[in-house]
Parts: C-alpha cells; sequence; structure tokens
C-alpha cells in the first residue's frame, strides 16, 4: 500500500517532467522570425531569405517592409535590383506566387500603377468605380514615393509617377463624364 | 612577272570602288533596317482619333467668335472704367442726391446695359461653337478612351510606353488657365490641336480631356449668364430712372472682364520637375 502511495506522485511528477520536456524541445525548433538586425540591405536580405527559408513565410510582408526601411537608410539605384532579385528569388522558393512578385516589384519600383489595371473597359469598369481607383492610386503612389525616391533615389521616376496620377485623374474626369454623357 | 605589280595594283584599283559599293550596300541595308523598326514601333503604337477635323474647325470658329465679343465688349469696357473713375473722382460715392452724380451713375447704367446687350447678341454663337466642340470631343473621349481601352491601357497610353524618358515629363497639365484673353485660349487650344500629328497619343489624351472639361464649364457658365443677362437687364432698365450704380453692376463688369481679358495676379506657373538622374535605369524582369 505504502509503495502504490508513494508511486503516484513520482509518476505525475515524471509524466510533468516528459510534457514539459516535449514542450521545451518544441519551443527550441519553432523560429524565433525576428527581423533583420543589420543595417546592410545585402546582409539583411541574406538573413531575411534564411528566416523565410526556415519557417517564417507568413511574416513575408514584416520581413519587405523591414527591408525597404533598411534600404531607406542607405538609399542609391543599385537598391532596385536588390529588391527585384529578392523577390525573383521569393517567387523560386514558392514563398509567393509571380504575379504577387510582380505586384510587390511595380507598386514601389515602377511608374505605372498596379491599382489601375482591369481587363474590361473604362466606361463600364473604371468609371463606376473613379473614387476609390483614385484612392487605391494614392496610396500606391505613396508606397512608390517610398520605393523610387527614398529607396532608389529615382527622382525622375517618381515625378513621372506623380504626373500620371495626375493625368489619370484628369483623362477619367473627362472620360467617366463622357461616358454617363453618352447614357 | 613584269606585268604583276601593275595586275595588282589594278586589281586594288578595282578592289577599292568595290569597298565602297560594299559599304554602300551595308549603309543602305542598315537604313532600310531602321526604316523598317522605326515603321513596326510606330504601328504597335495604338493610335487614337480624338481630335477629327470638326473639332479642329469648331476651336477655330469658337475662337473667332470670342474675338468677336472681345472685340465688341472691349471698347466698351474701357468706356465703363473711365466713367467709373470719373464718379469716383468726383467723390459721387454716398452722393446720391446731388443731380451731376446722378447723370453720371445714369451715364454708367446705359453703358452697362449696353455691355449685357452685346453680350446677349453674341452669346448665342458662342453657345453654338461650344457646344458643337464639346460634343465632338465627348465622342471621341467616350469611344477611344472609354469603351476601346481598359484602365491599364489608358495608363500605357497616357506615358507612352517611355516610363523613364523624362521629356515625357515636361508636357504640362493645362486645367485651370486663367490669366489669358478667352480667344487667346482657343487660338492656343486650336494651335495645340492643329500640330497634335507631332505630339503622341499620351498629351493628345491629356490635351482632350482639358478641353472637353473646359467646354463643359464654358457651356454651363453661358447658359447661366444667360438667364442672368435677362434678370439684370430688367434691373438696370429700372435703375436707370433712379441713377443708381449698385455693387452687382461693378462686380458683374469685372466677372466679364476677367473672363474675356484674363486676370493677370492669377498667372500660374508651372514647375517643372527636379533634376533626376538622366542614366539608363535599371529593368526589372517583374516590371510591366
Amino acid at each position: 500500500m505504502n509503495k502504490q502511495t508513494l508511486k503516484k506522485p513520482f509518476l505525475l511528477v515524471a509524466g510533468l517532467l516528459v510534457t514539459s520536456g516535449i514542450f521545451a524541445a518544441c519551443a527550441s525548433n519553432a523560429p524565433s522570425c525576428a527581423g533583420p538586425q543589420s543595417k546592410n540591405l545585402a546582409s539583411a536580405i541574406n538573413t531575411s531569405q534564411t528566416s523565410l527559408a526556415t519557417g517564417c513565410q507568413a511574416h513575408f510582408d514584416r520581413y519587405f517592409d523591414d527591408l525597404l526601411t533598411i534600404a531607406e537608410g542607405d538609399p542609391k539605384p543599385e537598391n532596385k535590383r536588390a529588391f527585384s532579385e529578392f523577390l525573383v528569388w521569393s517567387s523560386d522558393q514558392g514563398l509567393l506566387s509571380n504575379r504577387q512578385a510582380e505586384d510587390y516589384y511595380n507598386r514601389y519600383f515602377n511608374v505605372k500603377f498596379m491599382s489601375m489595371k482591369g481587363d474590361y473597359n473604362n466606361c463600364s469598369h473604371t468609371c463606376p468605380n473613379k473614387q476609390r481607383v483614385l484612392f487605391n492610386m494614392e496610396r500606391e503612389l505613396s508606397d512608390k514615393e517610398r520605393g523610387l525616391l527614398k529607396v532608389s533615389l529615382d527622382n525622375a521616376g517618381y515625378n513621372r509617377a506623380d504626373q500620371l496620377y495626375q493625368e489619370v485623374e484628369l483623362v477619367l474626369e473627362a472620360t467617366c463624364t463622357a461616358c454617363s454623357a453618352g447614357r | 612577272m613584269r606585268n604583276a605589280p601593275q595586275r595588282s595594283q589594278a586589281a586594288d584599283q578595282k578592289r577599292v570602288p568595290r569597298r565602297a559599293l560594299y559599304y554602300a550596300c551595308l549603309a543602305l541595308l542598315f537604313i532600310g533596317f531602321a526604316a523598317v523598326a522605326t515603321q513596326d514601333a510606330l504601328a504597335n503604337t495604338p493610335t487614337i482619333r480624338l481630335f477629327p477635323t470638326t473639332v479642329v474647325e469648331d476651336l477655330k470658329q469658337t475662337g473667332n467668335v470670342a474675338r468677336d465679343m472681345e472685340t465688341g465688349l472691349q471698347e466698351i469696357i474701357g468706356r465703363l472704367d473711365q466713367q467709373q473713375e470719373l464718379y469716383q473722382e468726383s467723390k459721387c460715392d454716398g452722393a446720391d442726391n446731388d443731380s451731376g452724380c446722378q447723370r453720371l451713375a445714369r451715364q454708367i447704367g446705359a453703358t452697362y446695359l449696353e455691355m449685357l446687350t452685346v453680350m446677349d447678341e453674341r452669346l448665342p454663337d458662342m453657345e453654338h461653337t461650344v457646344n458643337n466642340t464639346r460634343r465632338s470631343l465627348e465622342k471621341g473621349l467616350r469611344n477611344e478612351l472609354g469603351k476601346k481601352m481598359t484602365p491599364w491601357t489608358l495608363q500605357e497610353t497616357l506615358i507612352g510606353g517611355k516610363a523613364d524618358n523624362p521629356a515625357a515629363a515636361s508636357a504640362p497639365t493645362l486645367r485651370g488657365r486663367s490669366g489669358m484673353r478667352l480667344s487667346e485660349r482657343f487660338s492656343q487650344y486650336y494651335q495645340l490641336v492643329a500640330t497634335s500629328g507631332a505630339k503622341g497619343d499620351q498629351s493628345l489624351a491629356v490635351l482632350a480631356s482639358d478641353i472637353y472639361l473646359d467646354m463643359e464649364e464654358t457651356s454651363t457658365l453661358i447658359q447661366r449668364t444667360r438667364q442672368e443677362i435677362a434678370r439684370a437687364t430688367l434691373m438696370e432698365q429700372l435703375n436707370q430712372s433712379f441713377g443708381i450704380i449698385t455693387p452687382e453692376m461693378i462686380e458683374v463688369v469685372g466677372g466679364v472682364k476677367s473672363i474675356l481679358f484674363g486676370d493677370l495676379e492669377s498667372t500660374a506657373l508651372v514647375a517643372g520637375p527636379p533634376p533626376g538622374s538622366v542614366e539608363q535605369a535599371y529593368r526589372s524582369p517583374l516590371e510591366q
């Protein structure tokens, strides 16, 4: 009887120890997914690639944002290439689809607006949603300011994007007025 | 053997024109290739027909009508200015019972009526030509940009396939141009449209949109002005019997002056982009 009463707490403690051991093992295997610490873009990209390839793919947006912040600290035209290569790598690794990679790159580093895309004509597709399209373009323009101006020092590119936004605003106003007059 | 050097000299002499012929052929080939490539590039660029000849003619006509109205009004407005100056110099403000001042006020009122009459006579012509231009542009914009293009192709047309070309960024937007005579504005529009063959589609789309929106506003303004002229004429005919200058009169004259002859104080300068790098930009394989 005495032996049995002694055995029970012993088994309980042993069970607890085993369970905590399992949890500890799991915790040590889970990636920390911490952001890149280096202020050098190339090494920050390397760190991010390692993290993304080892289970942190769910945090892609945050890594991309961190890399942009790091690149803002050392802006230069070559940064465009670095981001392009990083996105191509992400696509090759299956972290992003090819379209997602294109969307990321063009949103930040291209003059054209990804928020002004569509397969239908302007009268039927763009005009009914004109305000939303222009609002999205305005938000994209601020991303282009970051990518083109603050990261890549591409002043001409950013100015062209800004001018394109204004031209689209004017042309859409006229076109949509003409479309609604024809109904 | 003695003939050998002579033969080689003759061969050299033959070779020189032959070499020149080779170079000429190469040059011709190159020119031909360049011409074909240029034609091909032009053929691939979508052309948009926003300015048929009717629009060009309508713009010219509107400019002429505006010039006629300006000429008719210039002399009257000049007279009104002089009369108002005389009224102020004679310290007539507040001296409503003075007979001399009443006479001056009646003269001003009569000139004001004259101005309204000239406007009333000229505005229907103006309205007609403006509406013609507006309708032609409306049709072009609806079909060419509204129905034939997707948002992406519209964007590509505006950018002209040369996103990195700094020259493309130099075309200013024309909206809100004050400080310019009405006839001069139409004359500029006419010049821009008439010489538009040398421009790309991107500036044509912006130009057509700009003129169309301007015509929309002008048309609405003319409609409202015509309604107001009838009311203002009646009011002034009543005022004539009392010899009163109303603040409304002065305001209307000021408005007509700024519309017809421009408001020089508000001339806006179009800022150019800051000097950017003209180096060959990096082109990503992801770029669209």
